[in-house]
């Protein structure tokens, strides 16, 4: 059987497309898939999933390896192989709020996406808050008062600069990385071993 | 009514399965020597939380008892048998028990475990009984393809000491070995580029056992980690003169649990990739009672052995009797001993028997 490979649809999806046709695989099935959610290529099957969905399909074994954000690990922390970052899907995690924001002396509303990774950092620094769990466009809960501030990921910092808001802090940087299946990585390395070594970034070689 | 996630009734097939696993467990246990033990399904959160432990308090279902104390379902085993060892105080040291384990980390919060705890048995004298054990019961319960993983504690702990880590930098740099983590392990170690190299290497260390001599010539001036490499070698050459050809290594493998201290071990099914043993040397355990017991173990995951063996299906007879033919049908169904027997007063209109006994009239006059 191939190994099954767990792509993230979307953004992440079309960075890995471009990354994986310059090691020299052909990604024309992987093009022309239509909404099919799995395909196969010569040598794997791809399925394509939603980042969370990825740690869960090589968590549980389905996909041996998968093409995930580092913001969906650190927030679901899945019990994976989390072998190496990708050189694509950059990011970052930060506060942002409204411009010229006057803090009050009272517990914080945060808003965001990521509820996991907000309450560890807000732990971090020993201050209590509230946490308002949103599922997209919470550049809106600051501007529209349903919190004082946000944690999401910053890209180009676009979107925020076009909603009024401005990074108050960052706090961690994300790319995209490539996890395994825990058994996997054992059982199958022969058929795994050199997809892992072509796609582990060169140059950038953690034994440099 | 419905159930909590994760909660499940047993039924036919896949309940016959779990119990057979159990079964077959509790003969080749007896047959090699060991003594049953059940612990108490409720204990003190303390038992499993404390330092010596370090079972992550979130994990455990718990309550409050009359007197304020924490209650827990019991999560581990190995925990709660070394605390009932060290009371009974007995003079045997191999120990086998059967139940669930309840935790919150899990898909639901019971699984089934059979295991077996050995105390004050020798390094290698242990492992290779536990080994031998997995390999005779796996056998037992006509389970042939699998695969056995060996790892060591000491070879990580040892490269490490160099680095002078704090327990929280330690506990980090662990995390990301357990999580192969090659940027974050790369990270943490910048201060020390040998122990750094060593580390990354480490993190590619699986795969066959021929890695042991390519790693005892990459770390051949550090004596302790050779000694360690050897014993692993030891272990696979036993396995291969028990017919167990091909056994795998995990060199960068690292403790779960504080108490682990030497050998670890589990066994995956080739098939689907489950994990269906896992143990090791914890000579550590017993150390939150003064003593120095070593001690070493496996569990055997039912729930993962019980979907992957198969029952065969007995064949099934269906006795007709009438009411002056009820005794006459028992006692035929005495005689047949290999099948199912159902006894019947009326013809079945489906085809659910393999044979169809009718003694409706017989010795009828």
């Amino acid at each position: 059987m191939k190994p099954v490979i767990a792509l993230t649809k979307g953004r992440l999806e079309k960075q890995f497309l471009h990354y994986y046709e310059a090691l020299g695989y052909d990604i024309d099935p992987l093009i022309d898939k239509g909404r099919k959610l799995r395909v196969d290529t010569n040598d794997f099957q791809f399925i394509f999933a939603k980042g969370p969905d990825v740690a869960t399909y090589v968590q549980y074994g389905i996909a041996d390896l998968g093409i995930v954000g580092g913001d969906i690990l650190a927030e679901f922390q899945p019990d994976v192989f989390d072998l190496f970052p990708l050189p694509f899907g950059a990011c970052r995690m930060a506060v942002a709020t409204e411009e010229g924001k006057v803090w009050s002396n009272g517990k914080k509303r945060i808003a965001s996406k990521y509820t996991g990774i907000t309450k560890a950092f807000y732990k971090e620094k020993g201050e209590s808050v509230d946490i308002i769990k949103l599922e997209g466009s919470v550049e809106l809960a600051p501007i529209l008062g349903l919190s004082d501030a946000i944690v999401d990921i910053v890209e180009t910092g676009n979107t925020l600069l076009e909603n009024g808001l401005v990074v108050e802090e960052e706090f961690m940087h994300f790319s995209a990385r490539l996890i395994a299946n825990r058994s996997a990585l054992k059982i199958k390395r022969a058929a795994l071993q050199p997809v892992i070594e072509k796609l582990e970034p060169k140059g950038a070689q953690p034994n440099d | 009514m419905f159930l909590p996630d994760g909660s499940q009734d047993q039924i036919g097939d896949s309940l016959l399965k779990k119990q057979r696993v159990y079964q077959i467990f509790t003969d080749v246990a007896i047959r090699r020597g060991y003594k049953a033990i059940e612990t108490p399904v409720i204990e003190y959160a303390e038992t499993f939380t404390n330092p010596h432990v370090g079972i992550p308090f979130q994990q455990l279902l718990k309550w409050f008892d009359r007197e304020g104390d924490i209650e827990v379902l019991r999560p581990d085993w190995t925990t709660a048998i070394a605390r009932a060892l060290m009371k009974l105080n007995p003079k045997e040291s191999k120990w086998f028990y059967q139940g669930s384990v309840f935790t919150q980390d899990k898909d639901g919060v019971e699984s089934r475990q059979a295991g077996i705890e050995m105390i004050r048995t020798k390094p290698i004298e242990g492992e290779i009984e536990s080994l031998f054990f997995a390999i005779d019961y796996l056998s037992a319960v006509n389970i042939d393809d699998y695969l056995i993983e060996l790892g060591h504690t000491g070879i990580y702990e040892k490269i490490i000491e160099p680095l002078m880590f704090t327990t929280t930098e330690e506990k980090k740099l662990r995390q990301a070995m357990h999580d192969k983590r090659q940027d974050v392990v790369k990270a943490l170690t910048e201060r020390n580029q040998t122990v750094q190299k060593q580390l990354l290497d480490l993190i590619q260390a699986y795969g066959e056992s021929s890695l042991l001599d390519e790693y005892k010539q990459i770390f051949k001036d550090e004596t302790d980690i050779v000694a360690i490499l050897d014993e692993l070698q030891d272990l696979v050459n036993v396995l291969k003169q028990l017919g167990i050809d091909q056994t795998i290594v995990d060199l960068g493998r690292v403790k779960q649990l504080p108490y682990y201290s030497g050998t670890m071990f589990r066994g995956y099914l080739t098939q689907t990739g489950d994990e269906c043993f896992s143990g090791g040397r914890y000579d550590k355990l017993y150390q939150q009672f003064n003593q120095s017991t070593p001690a070493i173990g496996l569990a055997f995951d039912v729930d993962v052995l019980a979907s992957a063996i198969t029952i065969e299906k007995k064949e099934k007879i269906a006795i007709i009797a009438s009411s002056e033919t009820y005794v006459l049908a028992e006692l035929k169904r005495r005689t047949i001993s290999d099948k199912i027997v159902d006894v019947l007063y009326t013809f079945p209109t489906d085809n659910a028997y393999d044979d169809i006994i009718d003694l409706r009239n017989e010795g009828v006059e």
